[in-house]
């Protein structure tokens, strides 16, 4: 039951923002071309919005993956651990040692720097 | 039955979030009045008159915007922070949702937000709002590590991922005391999270509204709400995790958590109005260097804490 009431609150909130949206507009006129130019901040638009960006921070993302991995071990890992004791507090610091290593190669390697 | 356990839970949910967003705005004014910034009209009135303005207004468009995406991130925002104020307890009985993951609930709150802030710079097609997305994208993988690993601190002397053990746990000692990092370092994740103050990286000034650079009209009403609503759902889950919640003498759980709430949203709201913007490009570094290694500490302390005990 919790998991409807959940789906009810989420459907609502969905519902609620669109429909903040889509009544006060739905006779709204589109406006004129030129007023749909990007903005800018005044400046004119001549490059596209989509013309290459280098997301100079990729690496990290990748990163990211071995902790988002990491993640999921460590919810039921929290669970039982007090149960488990220092076995528990052990093998989670080891396996944080590891990926620790990874973070401090990246940080030599410039992965954080991002200029 | 279907009252006692839909209904009701829903009503909760929206009378906290349209209250509790209402509440941002004005103390955020409080707060700008405070600091000799104009408030813009009076303090109580500015918000309504404001929500007023922007449902009447005229939308933009710009020229061809990804029409569904461009809706639906505001509005998706907007559930996500509803998803976070029914997972928050009020006290022992009084949750809207009770669920035994809610913790991992809200980390996957935290994560999505990521991908909706992404969406709302990404679908106006324009440049400055995509800049505001990308920023945002290297701020949103770089906050969600500490937060994970400061709330799995205050899972562990709970033993369970359910927010109302979690406050049940913190019976004889808070764990703002008992994991003294732990309150600092969410904190920076809930600025991270709803994008306020030094941590405003997608929708910052320099970016001249970053993902909002290009919404207008009720568009942008929603996503003001959103936000709002995010610190708030956000207030509730440090108050949850790290302040003991429903616990206090005196006076009854429900309203130890209002004011629980309202000192997190005040030191919120001051830090974002007192701290300078951080720059990007320092913000992965600082992330990922200091703060994620303090993160392991607090773990590593909340851990010990917890075995002692």
């Amino acid at each position: 039951m919790e998991l409807v009431a959940l789906l009810l609150i989420l459907l609502i909130g969905l519902g609620a923002g669109l429909l903040i949206q889509w009544l006060p507009m739905r006779h709204q006129p589109m406006p004129t071309w030129p007023q749909r130019a990007p903005f800018l901040g005044g400046g004119t638009p001549d490059s596209h919005a989509w013309s290459r960006y280098h997301v100079r921070y990729y690496p990290m993302t990748l990163l990211l993956i071995a902790f988002e991995m990491e993640m999921m071990f460590m919810y039921p890992w929290a669970v039982v651990f007090v149960e488990k004791g220092m076995m528990a507090m052990m093998e989670m610091g080891m396996f944080l040692a590891i990926l620790s290593v990874g973070i401090v190669y990246a940080w030599r390697e410039g992965v954080f720097k991002w200029q | 039955m279907i009252v006692d356990q839909l209904i009701l839970p829903l009503l909760m949910v929206l009378v906290t979030l349209s209250v509790g967003a209402y509440i941002v705005a004005v103390l955020d004014r409080l707060m700008a009045g405070a600091f000799g910034a104009p408030r813009g009209g009076n303090v109580w009135l500015a918000p309504l008159t404001r929500g007023a303005w922007l449902l009447t207004q005229h939308a933009n468009a710009t020229e061809a915007p990804d029409w569904r995406a461009w809706r639906l991130a505001p509005a998706l925002y907007l559930a996500l922070a509803a998803i976070g104020l029914a997972v928050m307890p009020w006290s022992a009985s009084l949750v809207a949702t009770d669920l035994v993951t809610s913790v991992v609930l809200w980390g996957s709150v935290e994560a999505l937000a990521t991908v909706v802030i992404f969406l709302h710079g990404w679908s106006a097609n324009a440049l400055l709002t995509l800049i505001g997305g990308y920023r945002y994208v290297a701020l949103g993988l770089s906050y969600i590590l500490i937060s994970m690993f400061v709330l799995i601190g205050v899972a562990l002397p709970a033993e369970s991922l359910q927010f109302t053990q979690v406050v049940a746990s913190q019976e004889g000692l808070w764990n703002v005391l008992r994991q003294p990092l732990g309150l600092p370092l969410f904190l920076i994740v809930g600025l991270g999270m709803t994008f306020w103050g030094p941590l405003d990286l997608a929708d910052s000034t320099d970016l001249a509204g970053g993902t909002a650079s290009e919404v207008s009209g009720p568009p942008r009403l929603v996503w003001d709400i959103a936000r709002a609503a995010m610190l708030v759902a956000f207030s509730g889950v440090a108050t949850t995790a790290f302040l003991g919640g429903w616990l206090g003498p005196w006076l009854p759980g429900p309203l130890w958590v209002i004011v629980k709430m309202l000192a997190v949203l005040s030191v919120l709201l001051l830090l974002g109005r007192w701290l300078p913007r951080l720059a990007p490009e320092r913000c992965v570094t600082l992330m990922w260097v200091v703060l994620l290694p303090l993160s392991f500490l607090a773990l590593v302390w909340a851990g010990a804490v917890a075995l002692w005990e």
